[in-house]
């Protein structure tokens, strides 16, 4: 039987892992395996499955993009001590097939995921232009953790735009939208008095202020002076 | 009836031990030392110019192997020529060959590991010195009783074919032992050796064919295109380690494989102390099971493939380890929309709604807008 159904992807894999001695292989791998074990644990098990490649492992999260970005994240943090890991994420289509207890998933959602993990540098995680959206589909404004980092051609020759995590991305379009917001007051605020002033040549809206606010009047007369 | 062969250059003949495509192998007698040696006869071809190259060559190979001196290779003590015939006088061992042995009893998985290694050390020896073996299969790994394997016929499976043969892409060596490059007609290293001790090693704990076809065109493919299962695939109970080594042995592109014999030995003795280490955990209990279950199900090599050869469709299996049952029953269950819904472009409404900084500007300038209009109509 098989299943249809769009993920986002993470790849993780072992960087020059073909290089590596078999015994450090194995010691990568084991260490891969807890690793998975533990950013995987808070994820609810409807919405996971993890999957293995030669040289490294795969999560497919079924619902959420910001857990893959997460986990993807957690896995880079948890790795750090002595597990040269790259991460490729991608959001695609995916299919399920095989017979029961020996199912596994195909499909250009891991492809792609795959070519970017392979692409990455050490410690590295980038992101396809499909999970970008994705991403921002499922926690609009989150993209923006995700700032161009380049372009390749896999072997495939099949050109992939990545995108790479910034921690101050978030903050400064916060920062962007709060001059954003000066600008709208000032400018709408501006343009009434502006039109007022246009529409009213003698004043009487300063004079009314004035007339409210006697200390207005001083500082006009300061200003004249 | 022909004349039965009672002397060879110096050497008497006193049995016949085998036959070959090549000639024949004799159990003799050396008179000058008192010593018994195998004597292995190599019928040179008859046409002139075609005799003296494979003359040429033979007595280069030949003093190439007998220069290898090393426990784990059968020491080459002569070389001569004889009535047409070349021949090498080499060290007779009493045993049988690990072919034999293979279809007749069967190797241990600690056997196996332990002929490897000393086979890689053998091997390691002679591609320090500059000597490809070219053939490396259970029928040239000799094995005595005292547990002490030996590599035969150094060099001698590129005396089959002359240089101007092999530089046009002829193949030397058995098919289904041969590396990919070799079987391709490219040139050969000591790496190539190296896969082929994988494929014997492979074989020896599986008991099963690694490469196999029905001509050599279906054997090329399966060499150079077919990926192995891990070994604890095929015997679940095997070191896990085991995968890796073969794993590392058997890639097809040589330059990621095990680049020096001695390298594979080292990793083959990390796996005989996992084993021997097994041994011992499990004889005192009797409960082999329960250890071997353990051992199985940790950290195995992948038959998965690795990312850089991740196509489309190429099939990824759900890990053994880190269980999703959840996950696959709920995709099984789900409706055909439910999980293929793709993401949607975010429109003005939906990033007002759900995008905290893009609200906050809205709101701004809503307020904003308000202001400016009371500042300037009332």
């Amino acid at each position: 039987m098989s299943a249809s159904l769009v993920g986002s992807v993470v790849f993780l894999k072992i960087a020059e892992f073909a290089r590596r001695t078999a015994s450090e292989q194995a010691r990568l791998r084991a260490q891969l395996e807890a690793v998975i074990a533990v950013v995987t644990a808070e994820i609810d098990p409807e919405s996971r499955i993890v999957l293995e490649a030669a040289d490294g492992a795969a999560v497919v999260l079924i619902d959420d993009p910001r857990a893959a970005l997460r986990l993807a994240q957690r896995a880079l943090t948890a790795a750090a001590a002595g597990l040269p890991l790259t991460a490729g994420l991608n959001h695609g289509a995916l299919q399920l097939s095989g017979r029961k207890g020996a199912e596994g998933l195909t499909g250009d959602g891991i492809a792609v995921a795959a070519n970017i993990a392979e692409f990455a540098s050490s410690s590295r995680l980038l992101a396809s232009r499909a999970f970008r959206e994705a991403l921002a589909d499922a926690a609009p404004g989150r993209e923006a953790m995700l700032v161009p980092a380049g372009n390749f051609t896999d072997a495939g020759l099949r050109a992939h735009e990545v995108f790479g995590p910034n921690d101050g991305g978030l903050a400064r379009r916060r920062r962007r939208y709060s001059a954003a917001s000066v600008v709208l007051i000032v400018a709408f605020v501006g343009a009434g008095f502006t039109w007022r002033a246009t529409h009213e040549p003698r004043a009487p809206f300063l004079s009314a202020l004035i007339t409210k606010y006697p200390y207005v009047g001083e500082l006009v007369q300061r200003v004249r002076h | 009836m022909a004349k039965k062969t009672t002397k060879i250059g110096r050497y008497r003949i006193l049995d016949e031990l085998g036959r070959g495509a090549m000639g024949i192998v004799y159990k003799a007698e050396d008179p000058n030392l008192d010593r018994l040696v195998a004597l292995k006869t190599i019928i040179l071809p008859e046409d002139a110019e075609e005799h003296g190259e494979y003359r040429k060559r033979f007595f280069m190979e030949a003093k190439a192997a007998g220069k290898l001196n090393h426990p784990n290779i059968v020491t080459t003590f002569d070389c001569g020529e004889h009535e047409g015939m070349a021949y090498l006088a080499m060290e007779l061992l009493e045993g049988i060959d690990l072919r034999t042995r293979m279809t007749k009893q069967g190797v241990t998985a600690l056997e196996a590991v332990e002929i490897a290694r000393q086979v890689a050390e053998g091997l390691g020896y002679a591609h320090e010195r500059g000597v490809v073996h070219r053939d490396v299969k259970p029928g040239n790994i000799m094995l005595n009783g005292g547990g002490k394997a030996k590599i035969m016929d150094f060099g001698l499976a590129r005396m089959r074919m002359a240089d101007h043969k092999t530089s046009t892409g002829m193949v030397l060596g058995t098919p289904r032992y041969m590396s990919p490059e070799q079987i391709s007609g490219q040139p050969v290293d000591q790496r190539s050796d190296i896969f082929s001790l994988g494929i014997v090693l492979y074989e020896m704990l599986t008991g099963t064919r690694l490469f196999s076809g029905e001509n050599i065109e279906q054997v090329q493919h399966s060499i150079t295109q077919t990926d192995h299962l891990p070994p604890t695939r095929v015997v679940p109970g095997l070191p896990a380690m085991l995968d890796f080594v073969v794993a590392r042995a058997l890639k097809k592109d040589p330059t990621v494989r095990y680049q020096d014999a001695y390298e594979l030995a080292a990793d083959l003795e990390t796996c005989l102390a996992e084993l021997r280490g097994q041994e011992v955990t499990t004889e005192p209990s009797g409960d082999k099971s329960r250890t071997v279950k353990m051992e199985a199900g940790r950290d195995k090599a992948s038959d998965a493939p690795p990312a850089r050869a991740i196509a489309i469709d190429t099939r990824l299996p759900i890990s053994r380890l880190i269980d999703s049952t959840a996950a696959v029953k709920r995709i099984k269950n789900a409706s055909s929309e439910e999980l293929t819904r793709l993401p949607r472009r975010v429109g003005l409404l939906r990033r007002v709604a759900r995008d905290a900084a893009v609200r906050r500007l809205f709101v701004v300038a809503v307020f904003a807008g308000f202001a400016g209009f009371y500042i300037a109509l009332v």
